[in-house]
């Protein structure tokens, strides 16, 4: 409910003034903005958490990663269903529509489906019988499964372009711009790209081709596909590097406490980004709940209260997070930070033929004493994060790797870009 | 609102439900993502599959020097069939390289010991 | 509580000796086990090298048609359908099967002439398709793209399903009715043994049985290789794609038959959608699972055009699974030349989901009662020793 208990606000009140000067619509209800916010954050302003619906229990979902991974975020924004809300910047305008509820006002009577059925629902065994029985439950399945209606217009055509740098760097986190930076210093011809706008990354100096995420790498044909710009131009970009270097990082990812779906339940790292790109502070008793060596630091960060993991007994709260239950009791809380140990970040690394191996906070990118990963149509290589190096000596990492890369190119001149 | 602990937040798969395909003998993230539906949602396993293999060691399904992630499928990021269509004078027929080429390109030597 | 396997594992014990050896633990392998247990007390048992639905069977679009060019094809669906009417029931399990129909669009002349060829050979036959002009094909699917549609096609018979548990209700319920099933054991040689034959499995295993089935689908051609067999059956690369999920808007599976583009939506509400991109590199002898960037294109093209509003859907994930493909686009089931303890069940293109109901039971009652379905003479393994084979049917799809 828009105007209920918010959970950021402007971090300087003075700036209120200045920085508020845009308008986004949520179902229609205008909701102010600075030009800093995504669309989470604002919404998170003005106290809206859960934009939709889950699947199938139809609990109220909202974001948690808050860093484009885990897809909950999702809202329809200018009649393009399925956007996530919190990497999307907002602009002046804008209409945002929450998604999959079945009556547009009111309370939404699939709500029910959560207590009715308290037990799990196994959907493979799920009213199997009578004929008659599994054809309604299936009609009703259908039309509650789905996020998002169709999009109200055809797509406007985007632009392809294709480049063919001696090195691409994917991800301009501290590893990947470092090596970027050492790269170019030598006088190689580097590509850096990052999924993110420069806010979510160390300041730099160094040319990134930024909000430009690779999406596919497919070694047998020698390209690399990533697509970016603003919404109304995008450009599809295609590489064919002769060195690939995968910094992808580490990322967020999901701990199992009763009620970790609440709305008002975030990544830990994730909120502590937001907070620090959008210029805002937390607005409401916040805990970080986590094994003691990751949660406590971060909760200091955040100016939250911890709580570690083996002593909550559940999170409580109907549409949205009001307390979690601890063996010493009940504490209040208007939002819960969830903090484990970041995974590395290793799909692109997989896509392009890499191994992984399995280090406990995630599955890291293998690779030998250089720093290579794989062999094809051109040189494959990780560092940072993503390999499992934490990130004090990430930056390291991605010098050593790059000096590495290198030197296999001055030890093979001929063979520019392909 | 019912007590539910979640692995898989996309596709609403709660730790219970893991535990119950575990229960009728499947054992890998493989069989429990097809099963269960976790990691086929707009995540595509990126939030669920760690805290997955946590779980499946926790049980003793597997072991640690074994496991391994579910495929990582394309596209790792949202991108539209619009914007995809547009490489398609680009691209022009498929011809993927065998699978021998690219197992080792000529003149390069694959890396050694590719496991740390 | 220790574990029920109630679809399959690597820790069932596997007997000595059975009557019958399924190697491959697909639709096919399954559903042949499931009639085999229903309608014989044949000792069964099912290898299966991975896991279950690890094969084509996990990774197709589950479209299910009697929009066939060929009687036969018809009249195999005719009753593959009429199987999965009550199949959810019959297997206890959710198969989500949907009868949306099957819309088929024509922008050639040819094209036209093929859909009216079927319409009036459906007609005969009793399958209700019905021809329809552009104009009407946008009424069952209001953002098509009709203007350059000549003639299009609908049976309402037609439908989807989902399908995994299509191939764990098979398992469930043979494994309730005694069949082992062996997942992660591979078939990897094979001997005559008295009248039957002797596998010999990847676990270190040995498994007699009195009849061997090779159902390994797009791997029959390595099992059939390494026992000396040849047969002209080759995998084929096949990519397919499903997209974010959507609240319904779409009921039928809609073919272009000219550029071979198929794309439907799943009760989950994705769209899933294929095509077969022209000149894609196949070497013919070995399994290809990769996927490629072209065909992300080639395919955002053709929807594009299609159906425009679908532009701006993001893709969810792609994948790619093996075709059996064989010269004459018929399926390959039956004793083997020179090998009748060995039967195959194989070379079934992109259609052996659809019809591995019907053909998992003709097939039982082969093995358990002799019994020869009309088709399984045109299916013969032996009829490519003659040479050159007709090629009937043509409405295969990618
Ligand atoms: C992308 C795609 C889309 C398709 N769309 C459709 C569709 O819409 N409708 C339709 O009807 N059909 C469709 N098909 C075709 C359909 O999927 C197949 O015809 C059908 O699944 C074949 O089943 P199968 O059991 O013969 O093979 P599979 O499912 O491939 O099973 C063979 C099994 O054998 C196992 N195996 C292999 N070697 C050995 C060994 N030595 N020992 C033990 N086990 C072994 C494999 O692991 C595999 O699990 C499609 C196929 C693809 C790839
Ligand atoms: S993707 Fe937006 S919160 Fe996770």
């Amino acid at each position: 409910m828009i105007g209920a208990d918010s959970l950021l606000r402007a971090r300087e009140p003075s700036a209120l003034a200045g920085a508020r000067r845009l308008t986004v619509f949520y179902d229609e209800r205008p909701i102010p903005a600075s030009d800093a916010d995504t669309v989470t954050s604002a919404l998170l302003g003005v106290g809206v958490v859960a934009t939709g619906r889950s699947l199938k229990y139809r609990r109220p979902r909202g974001p948690y990663c808050l860093q484009g991974d885990c897809g909950t975020c999702l809202v329809r924004i200018d009649g393009v269903p399925n956007h996530r809300a919190c990497t999307t910047p907002v602009r002046d305008g804008m209409r945002v529509e929450r998604q999959n509820r079945v009556l547009a006002g009111g309370p939404d009577p699939t709500a029910l489906v959560d207590r009715l059925f308290a037990s799990n629902i196994d959907h493979h065994h799920f009213m199997v019988r009578p004929k008659l029985v599994n054809r309604m439950m299936q009609d009703v399945a259908r039309n509650l499964a789905g996020l998002g209606t169709l999009p109200d217009l055809p797509a406007a055509a985007v632009r392809p372009m294709e480049h063919r740098p001696q090195v691409l760097v994917v991800g301009a986190g501290r590893s990947g711009l470092a090596a970027t930076a050492r790269l170019r210093a030598a006088g190689l011809e580097v590509e850096c790209l990052d999924r993110f706008d420069a806010r979510w990354s160390t300041p730099t100096a160094q040319a990134v081709r930024w909000e430009t995420p690779v999406f596919g790498i497919y070694p047998a044909e020698g390209v690399i596909a990533a697509i970016g710009g603003t919404a109304d131009d995008r450009t599809l970009h295609t590489f064919r590097p002769s060195h690939v270097l995968i910094a992808t990082g580490a990322r967020d990812v999901m701990v199992p406490v009763p009620n970790n779906d609440l709305p008002g339940v975030f990544a830990a790292r994730g909120l502590l980004g937001l907070l620090t790109r959008t210029d805002t502070a937390l607005n409401c008793p916040t805990i970080v709940v986590g094994a003691p060596a990751v949660a406590q630091p971060l909760a200091a960060r955040l100016g939250a209260s911890f709580v570690a993991v083996d002593d909550v007994q559940a999170i409580l709260g109907g549409s949205r997070v009001e307390a979690i239950a601890t063996s010493s009791g009940k504490r209040e809380a208007g939002c819960v930070a969830l903090a484990a140990r970041p995974a590395p970040v290793s799909e692109l690394a997989r896509q392009a033929g890499a191994e992984v191996v399995w280090m406990d906070a995630g599955f890291a990118v293998a690779r030998d004493e250089l720093g290579r990963c794989g062999q094809g149509p051109w040189t494959l290589w990780a560092c940072g994060e993503a390999c499992g190096v934490t990130a004090d000596v990430a930056a390291d990492d991605g010098l050593r790797v790059a000096d590495n890369i290198l030197a296999a190119v001055r030890s093979r001149p001929d063979r520019g870009p392909r | 609102m019912t007590q539910r602990m979640f692995i898989c937040r996309c596709e609403d798969v709660t730790v219970a439900e893991v535990d119950h395909a575990i229960g009728i003998g499947l054992e890998s993230v493989e069989e429990i993502k097809r099963y269960t539906g976790l990691g086929t949602g707009p995540c595509q396993g990126k939030e669920c599959t760690v805290a997955l293999v946590h779980l499946l060691l926790d049980r003793g399904r597997i072991t640690a020097s074994a496991v391994q992630p579910f495929t990582a499928r394309p596209p790792a990021e949202p991108v539209t069939l619009a914007e995809l269509a547009s490489l398609a004078e680009l691209t022009g027929p498929a011809e993927l390289a065998a699978p021998a080429e690219l197992a080792s390109p000529a003149g390069e030597a694959p890396p050694s010991g590719a496991t740390p | 509580m220790s574990p029920r396997p109630t679809l399959g594992s690597r820790g069932v014990a596997l007997p000595a000796a059975c009557d019958v050896a399924i190697v491959g633990g697909g639709v096919m392998g399954l559903a042949t086990a499931y009639h085999l247990s229903q309608v014989s007390r044949l000792r069964v048992v099912v290898l299966e090298r991975s896991y279950l639905v690890s094969g084509a069977s996990g990774r197709n679009g589950g479209g299910v048609r009697m929009q066939w060019g060929d009687e036969g094809n018809v009249r195999i669906m005719m009753e593959s359908i009429e199987i999965c009417r009550g199949l959810t029931q019959e297997l206890g399990i959710n198969l989500w099967f949907r009868q949306g129909g099957y819309l088929f669009v024509a922008r050639t002349e040819a094209g036209e002439a093929r859909l009216i060829r079927n319409a009036e050979l459906h007609r005969a036959i009793g399958a209700p398709t019905r021809l329809m002009s552009a104009e009407e094909a946008r009424e069952l699917v209001p953002d098509l793209e009709v203007s350059g549609i000549r003639l299009a096609a609908f049976n309402a018979e037609d439908g989807v399903v989902f399908p995994w548990p299509f191939v764990w209700g098979y398992a469930g319920q043979a494994i309730r009715r005694g069949v082992v099933v062996r997942t992660h054991t591979a078939a990897i040689a094979a001997e005559p043994d008295g009248s039957g034959m002797r596998l010999r499995l990847s676990t270190g295993e040995h498994l007699r049985a009195q009849i061997v089935v090779n159902a390994t689908g797009a791997w029959s051609h390595d099992l059939n290789r390494s026992l000396g067999i040849a047969l002209p059956n080759r995998p084929h690369r096949h990519e397919i794609l499903s997209t974010e999920p959507l609240k319904p808007f779409l009921n039928p599976l809609v073919v272009d038959l000219q550029s071979g583009l198929y794309f439907s939506q799943s009760t989950r509400g994705e769209v899933v959608a294929g095509i077969t991109v022209p000149g894609g590199h196949d070497d013919g002898t070995v399994v290809d699972q990769r996927s490629s960037l072209r065909f992300l294109a080639h395919l955002g093209a053709n929807l594009v055009a299609l159906m425009p509003r679908l532009g701006a859907l993001k893709v969810l994930r792609q994948w790619a699974g093996p075709y059996d493909v064989s010269p004459d686009g018929e399926a390959i089931v039956g004793p083997t030349p020179g090998i009748p303890a060995l039967l195959q069940v194989c070379g079934f293109t992109g259609h052996g989901f659809m019809m591995a109901p019907a053909v998992g039971r003709i097939l039982a009652n082969y093995i358990a009662h002799q019994q020869r379905h009309p088709m399984l003479e045109r299916w013969d393994p032996a009829r490519f020793a003659g040479g050159a084979t007709l090629r009937r049917e043509d409405m295969i799809i990618g």
